[in-house]
Order: C-alpha cells, then structure tokens, then sequence
C-alpha cells in the first residue's frame, strides 16, 4: 500500500539508501571468502563481517559433543566395508586354490580314465599309478579294415576296462591291439559302427552314451569302462 | 581444514583408523550440522548421523583433495535432507505441544539477538531467516568454505546463479542488520 501512495521522490530515495547499503559484488566476494574487510570498512559492512565470522566461527562444545557415537558407528560400520576392501587381495589367493584343486582334480580323473595324451598318461602312470597308455597310442595304429568282433565290453564296461588297465599296471602291454567298436552303448552284441569310429573321435552320444564322451577315440582304445568296447 | 594433513587422514580413515576418522569429524562436522540447521532445521543431528554413516561405509571409495571431499559430504547430506523433505511433505506431522521448536524465530527478533550477543548460533539463526537457497548458498560458501563453482555443483545450478543468489542474501542480511541497529537502539545493540 505504501508504494502507491509514495512520491517518485521517497522512492528514488528509497532505492538510492538500499544501493549504498548493499555491498558491492567484489566486497561480497571477499566476504563470501572469509576476507575481513578493515577498519576502514562502512560500518554495517563491519557488522554483517561480524555476523558472517560468527557463523564460521570454531565448533563449540555443542557441536563437537557426538564425537564419540560418531566414532563408534564408523568402527561399527567397518565390517561392511573391510569385505570390500579386502575382498581384492584375499580372493585372489582364494580363487587360485580353488581353481588349482579343480584343475588337479580333473587331471586325475582324466588320468584315471587313461584319457590322456601319450606322454602324459606315462607320467600320471608312473606318478599315481594310473593306467599305463595304450598301446594304441604308442604303436601305429591298425587300419580301419578290421572285422568287428563280438562286443563283449558293451554290456559290462566295468570288466571291459579292468583288461587292459590291469595289464598295463603289470608293465605288459597288449600285444594285440583290437579295433575297438562303439556299438557298446546298445548293449545287444551288434556292432553298428565301423573301426573307424574308434580312430576319430566322433559327437554320436550313442558311441559313448555311458562313459566319458569326452576322448572317445583314445578311450575306446584302452577300454577302461568308458563305454566303448574292444571288438 | 586439514589442508597438508587432509591425505594422509583420509587414507588413514580409509583404513578403519578410528582416530584418523575422529579428526575428519571433528573438522567437518561442525559445518555440516551447521549448514543441516540452517537448511533442515530440527532435523540436522539425524541426517547428519545417516551423512556420517554413508561416509563410513563408502569412504575407502572415495578419491580426490580436501575440497573434493567437503563437496562429496555435502552432495550427500543435501541428498538426504531434500529426502528428508519429501518424505515429511508425504506424511505431515501433526502439531505437537512443543511444536514452536521448529518454528523459525522472526527476522527482527532474530537480528536483535544477534546484534545483543552474535555467536554462532544467532548467527545462523539470522541467516536463516533468508530464502532457503539463499541461506544455504551463503552456509556453503561463508561456513563450509567452499567456491561458487563447488557450490553450484551442489546445489545443481551454475555458477552466475549461485554467485547471484549469495550476494542477493548477503544484501538482505545486511539490510536486516542495519534496520535492527536503527529499530533496536534501546536493547543494547552494537553500535558501530
């Protein structure tokens, strides 16, 4: 209501007293920064400078009081944050055992199974007494025109693959190398596949639906109860 | 500020070192809670402590100087307070008997208390009869220590804005302070 019923004189007045209070933008910059402005400051440059330091003056008690809770939820809060630090140098550790147990593990197994490559396989026979490597492996192999015989193994793996592992631990190799068929996962003495099959491998699931379709060729060879048969 | 000492505290607190963590409190704490009453008023402890909390937890993630810090902290704690807002406009509370306690005191009482016996907390009182941007523009740049361009990336606006609004609020404190000087010459105020 004021405003209308003032003159353009109490207004220009009134604008002119609120420019000469209002500091300056440099002034309010070296305020805003914690500058302090001087004895030769305007006096309520001055008092606001003593407002401003007040309110950036040092903590009081008050304010300093939580001290204590506030170091205790931090050491409280450090287990959730000690995993995350840790988690970098201790899973390294961690994985590589994990990966060395399960990589020796396979080894083994793979070992067991005869299945490995040559040199190797004498290795793991000669370390933990897996069974020697076939002699498939290690003489030329027969060619691939070979009478199929009787599948004897196809019903029995078990028995199948105690032949030639047992003779291999004894230090006497085969000295007759048979063709090995895959026709052992149908159980019903027929071959269904040519000697050929036991020189490839191959991805049938029936060649080795009961044993280790991972090395059919090498596997079938040596007959330890992979699923394939001597023929 | 720790200015020299700020790294090597860090990495310290960073490490789980309780006292390394208790000089980082005791040295950002006060503006925190500071800046929290101006801009969240009774609520400032809580969302301090819950500020506090994420800085235990997240501070072994944190790189950068001392400056980068305080602007992280406050990011934070003006996260939270916004947060807080929403979250008491969704559920209003109702009036209780010492409701008055959240009530922020009049301009003119508030001026002539600060100019009777300016402490912190008068202070703080005056500033925050500002607009709420304005004070806490003024909080972050005059309490916390930081430059407009740290403060308009914690605020979310730019530079020339931020720069507009703290002299916009330091031009009506000071008009406040020097009305109350000639309103008030009987209660005992500073004359300069």
């Amino acid at each position: 209501m004021r405003v209308f019923t003032a003159s353009l004189a109490e207004m220009w007045f009134s604008a002119r007293r609120r420019t000469r209070l209002s500091p300056d933008e440099a002034t309010a910059e070296l305020m805003l920064a914690g500058h302090r402005l001087g004895q030769q400051a305007p006096a309520s440059q001055r008092t606001l400078e003593l407002v401003l330091a007040a309110a950036a003056g040092p903590a009081t008690e008050r304010e300093l009081a939580g001290e204590t809770a506030a170091v205790a939820a931090f050491l409280a809060a450090l287990p959730e944050q000690e995993p995350a630090r840790r988690r970098g140098p201790r899973r390294i550790p961690v994985l590589a055992v994990a990966f060395m147990f399960i990589a020796l593990v396979a080894l083994c197994g793979t070992a067991e199974a005869g299945a490995l490559p040559a040199p190797l396989q004498r290795l793991a026979h000669q370390a933990i007494n897996a069974p020697a490597p076939p002699p498939a492996m290690r003489a030329p192999r027969p060619s691939a025109d070979v009478t199929p015989g009787p599948d004897v193994s196809g019903t029995n793996p078990a028995s199948a693959g105690s032949g030639p592992s047992q003779e291999s631990r004894t230090g006497k190799p085969s000295t007759t190398p048979k063709p090995t068929h895959t026709s052992a996962s149908q159980g019903d003495g027929k071959p269904t596949a040519s000697a050929s099959a036991s020189t490839q491998p191959t991805t049938s699931t029936t060649d080795n639906g009961k044993g280790n379709g991972g090395t059919p060729g090498q596997g079938g060879s040596n007959g330890n109860g992979n699923g394939n048969g001597n023929g | 500020m720790l200015d020299g000492d700020f790294p090597d505290v860090l990495r310290l607190a960073a490490c789980g070192d309780a006292a390394a963590f208790a000089r980082l409190w005791r040295d950002t704490h006060p503006p925190l809670l500071r800046y929290l009453w101006v801009s969240a008023g009774d609520a400032a402890e809580d969302v301090a402590a819950d500020v506090w909390l994420d800085v235990a937890r997240r501070i072994g993630s944190f790189h950068g100087g001392e400056q980068e810090f305080r602007g992280w902290l406050f990011t934070m704690a003006r996260r939270k307070m916004i947060d807080r807002h929403r979250y008491e406009a969704r559920r209003p509370v109702s009036p209780t008997a010492n409701g008055e306690l959240f009530e922020r005191p009049a301009p003119d009482d508030t001026v002539a208390a600060a100019l009777e016996y300016i402490s912190t907390e008068t202070a703080l009182a005056l500033i925050a009869t500002l607009p709420r941007d304005q004070a806490e523009i003024v909080v972050l740049r005059v309490v916390v220590g930081l430059d407009a361009s740290a403060v308009a990336q914690i605020v979310g606006k730019s530079h020339g804005a931020v720069r507009v609004a703290a002299h916009r609020g330091l031009r009506t404190l000071r008009e406040r302070v020097a009305d109350a000087t000639v309103t008030s010459p009987g209660r005992g105020g500073v004359t300069l």
